[in-house]
């Protein structure tokens, strides 16, 4: 029963996680440039969510909506003044250029709101649990995973069935294509970057939600994303949910072993899979 | 149809000569030497606070330079190079102070350590396209420092301490940090600047404008960087030992810091990446920063991260980039040159 | 009469390597003009500079009269000008249909008016309806220059480029693509087609011109010109065709 319940947690982790890698494979996919900042901007977003509940006394719901167009603003104006810059061969500007972000951003934050951890605070909802075949699991874990996989179907879709996603699929194939065919690109990256950050707001209320949030957190949130992006296989959506859900489980069941081994255990199961299989569950050989 | 040979005219060689030197060249090699021997006979002219502080400084050139080596050449962008310095800084600590080994002695017994880890981690990661290769590099790192944090051989979480130094009189240990200084400087960025005057040189410069092209001149670009990245590896774990060496004290947080990645991608960009004169420039910058604004804690570090950011943006080939497209004074000059020779 | 494309001067670089120098041409309306010479004449180049795909001073290619040299390839996509590229560049992953519907989506988003619909292509190239869901990747090098053609013309164009079609096909393959041009010039668009195979391009077309390195050598109408003339305007005066 241990195990099982172990196993749950750590699904219900894996929601979260998805949360962070949907984003981070939507970018690496379309332009092949990965965020160091990525991290940095779901703490910033969670620190600005918990400033606005503290200021003006609102609950989770509220700031959610707040944050989530505040997020996609953010990845609309991060792709246009910077990320816009460095897409190319090259990868080496848009690494530096984020990691330059990444420093820059922590600081700012610890400037701003100190090294204290804090939280949103939820109304009861931290506390709440419900029962689905007689045992007994936190409510809030349930959304964040439905949640979860409501944003990865949607994402999912997006990219199947509209004109955008057509767009973001044909720039990610052959930008210089996509262009003979009437796709501006730098526009399609920066609704791509929108989007993907945009997630990000959701993200954010529930990590301060659940857990507390602290200026120097953003680090830990990219790496969880980018394990969960290449166990899953990059280029696939459900490849970074699936992948997610491994990460969480892994952590959840080091987590039972020992307290201090759970973060560990993912780094393993990530090794493992990076040694054996490395295009990933999901990804093409 | 019938081929007939057409004979070439008669023509001599032309009187060349390959110049590899430069005159700029040879006044910093001279300056080189000089810094090296005032390095060397520091405890006869500076205080153990300086040599201390002239120390960090040269562990930051060090560090800085592998890191350029691997980005700017081998094009492996690298933000775990701390998992190499926390090691050997570990692995020396271990050597001299459970076991009693001559601690100078075992700064270069723990570069062993960090030799053999980077074999297992490059073939890891190497597949991971250049971003992802990036940020498994600082997995890795995480990795140490937590299973670090759980060993009992290294104390675990409440680190080690190097009391066995007690042993040597502060003049002794003065004299040996600034021996040490100047060793690594000249291991560190004599070594790189002997490596791309060398025949790999030609290759690794080569492997950095195009490594396709190179390929197919037969440079063997997989194993020239997998022996930069082994390369790059002893270099920070040489950085780190002696850094803790002269810290005195090691933890899980302070050996596997990530700030050693943020100053040596600061120190490169700002100063200008591929180049070593890049490096000294860029060393100087943030030695001089940290001791004017250090003070200022967060704030300064915005300014950093903010300033990688616009270097990147902006100016990609840094300061050095920027001076040698207006002067072609190479202070490490590794390009060669026909000359005629004078009649 | 205005050409509705043309160039004047077109100079082009790669880097420090120089590719046009100078070249003249006017395309005008319903006209077919083929595009010939040896590799590395410039003729890809030259597509590509008119597509926005190098950097080229405004003045050097106009629409209509219009200067728009140098424009975002997308805004020329706009302005009526499409390009069938060298190498087909289809979206790997894609279907066929989507790789269409790409097009389509495109069109409809800027109003482009014109009379391709997925229905008229489905009757120029057949196969592309039967093929509708499949992946673009697995298709032969014929059936991907369809579709390639078929993304080309759902822009709408004005104007289009074909950059070399035949590359890489059979012979019987090549004559059944350019068996569909006639109706596609019918349907009022103009052509340039760079083409290797000289025959081809005299037969297809109403005029040509020939480049060697980066400069046009010959110009006249296809039926006319000689094999003499382009002999020595494909390789350089004084040289022999054996």
């Amino acid at each position: 029963m241990q195990w099982f319940d172990a196993l749950v947690q750590g699904i219900l982790l894996g929601g979260m996680y998805a949360q962070y890698a949907l984003g981070m494979a939507l970018m690496f996919g379309v332009m092949r440039i990965v965020n160091i900042s990525h991290g940095d901007l779901v703490i910033l977003l969670s620190l600005v969510g918990i400033s606005m509940a503290s200021a003006w006394g609102w609950g989770p719901l509220p700031v959610l909506m707040a944050l989530v167009p505040l997020a996609v603003l953010m990845g609309w104006v991060l792709q246009k003044t910077v990320l816009n810059k460095v897409v190319g061969s090259d990868p080496l500007p848009s690494l530096i250029a984020t990691f330059g972000l990444s420093v820059a951003l922590q600081n700012l934050m610890l400037q701003i709101w100190s090294a204290n951890s804090r939280s949103l605070p939820g109304g009861g909802i931290e506390s709440q649990s419900i029962e689905i075949g007689g045992i007994y699991i936190g409510l809030l874990p349930v959304i964040v995973l439905v949640v979860a996989t409501a944003l990865t179907w949607g994402l999912d879709i997006m990219l199947k069935r509209t004109r955008f996603g057509r767009a973001l699929r044909a720039a990610s194939a052959d930008v210089e294509a996509a262009a003979m065919t009437g796709i501006n690109p730098r526009a399609v990256y920066a609704l791509a970057t929108a989007v993907a950050v945009g997630i990000l707001g959701f993200a954010a209320v529930f990590q301060a939600l659940r857990s507390t949030v602290a200026p120097a957190d953003g680090p830990a949130q990219l790496i969880y994303a980018f394990e969960a992006v290449i166990i899953g296989g990059m280029g696939s959506v459900w490849g970074a949910f699936i992948g997610s859900m491994v990460l969480g489980i892994s952590q959840g069941i080091g987590f039972r072993i020992d307290p201090g081994f759970g973060v560990l255990a993912g780094h393993i199961v990530f090794l493992i899979v990076l040694a054996t299989r490395p295009q990933g569950l999901f990804g093409r050989a | 149809m019938t081929m007939t040979a057409i004979p070439y005219a008669d023509t001599e060689a032309p009187d060349v000569l390959v110049e590899r030197q430069s005159r700029s060249g040879r006044i910093a090699m001279t300056l080189a030497v000089l810094g090296l021997i005032g390095l060397a006979v520091m405890p006869w002219w500076a205080s153990t606070g300086t040599i201390r502080s002239v120390l960090e400084l040269c562990c930051y050139i060090a560090v800085a330079q592998m890191w350029n080596l691997l980005a700017g050449y081998a094009g492996l962008v690298s933000v775990g190079q701390q998992a190499f310095m926390g090691a050997a800084g570990y692995a020396l600590f271990v050597l001299a102070q459970t076991y009693g080994i001559n601690p100078f002695v075992a700064i270069f017994l723990s570069l062993l350590v960090p030799a053999v880890l980077a074999v297992p981690i490059y073939f890891l990661l190497h597949r991971l396209d250049g971003p992802y290769f990036s940020i498994g590099t600082w997995v890795v790192a995480e990795v140490f420092r937590l299973t670090a944090s759980n060993m009992p051989i290294v104390n675990s979480g409440a680190g080690m301490s190097l009391r066995v130094m007690k042993d040597f009189s502060s003049f002794e240990r003065n004299v040996a940090m600034s021996l040490l200084c100047a060793f690594m400087l000249l291991a560190t960025l004599g070594g790189s600047y002997w490596l791309l005057r060398s025949r790999f040189g030609l290759a690794l410069i080569a492997m950095r404008d195009n490594p396709i092209a190179a390929a197919s001149q037969g440079v063997n670009v997989a194993k020239l960087r997998f022996l930069i990245y082994v390369a790059a590896a002893v270099g920070c774990g040489l950085a780190g030992s002696i850094y803790f060496m002269a810290q005195l004290r090691i933890t899980p947080g302070s050996a596997f810091d990530p700030m050693w990645a943020n100053v040596a991608i600061f120190i490169v960009m700002i100063g200008g990446i591929g180049s070593i004169e890049g490096v000294l420039i860029g060393s100087l910058i943030y030695f001089i920063a940290d001791r004017w604004f250090g003070e200022y804690g967060a704030t300064y570090f915005v300014v950093l991260g903010l300033m990688t950011l616009l270097v990147a943006l902006y100016a990609r080939t840094g300061i050095w980039g920027l001076v040698s497209k207006r002067w072609d004074a190479p202070w490490f000059p590794i390009r060669r040159k026909l000359v005629h020779r004078k009649p | 009469m205005t050409a509705v494309l043309s160039t004047h001067g077109l100079i082009a670089r790669y880097g420090d390597f120089q590719a046009l120098y100078g070249v003249d041409t006017e395309l005008n309306a319903g006209e077919a003009v083929a595009l010939i010479g040896a590799n590395g004449a410039g003729k890809s180049t030259f597509l590509r500079s008119i597509m926005g795909l190098l950097p080229v001073s405004r003045d050097m290619v106009r629409l209509d009269g219009e200067p728009v040299g140098g424009t975002p390839t997308d805004r020329m996509v706009q302005k009526g000008i499409a390009i069938v590229p060298e190498g087909r560049r289809l979206f790997t992953g894609m279907s066929v249909e989507d790789n269409l519907r790409v097009a389509i989506d495109q069109a409809t988003r800027v109003g482009a008016k014109g009379g391709w619909t997925l229905g008229r292509l489905h009757q120029l190239f057949p196969i592309l309806k039967e093929k509708a869901r499949t992946p673009v990747q697995s298709l032969s090098g014929g059936q991907q220059q369809m579709v390639s053609i078929g993304r080309a013309l759902l822009c709408q164009p004005r104007v289009l480029l074909c950059d070399e079609f035949s590359l890489g096909l059979a012979p019987k393959v090549i004559r059944e693509i350019y068996a569909a041009l006639p109706e596609i010039r019918a349907a009022g668009t103009a052509m340039i087609v760079v083409e290797q195979d000289v025959g081809l391009a005299q037969s297809a077309t109403d005029r040509l011109y020939c480049m060697l390195e980066g400069r046009v050598t010959l110009t006249g109408r296809s039926a006319e010109v000689t094999r003499e003339q382009i002999g020595e305007a494909y390789f350089g005066a004084g040289h022999a065709v054996v």
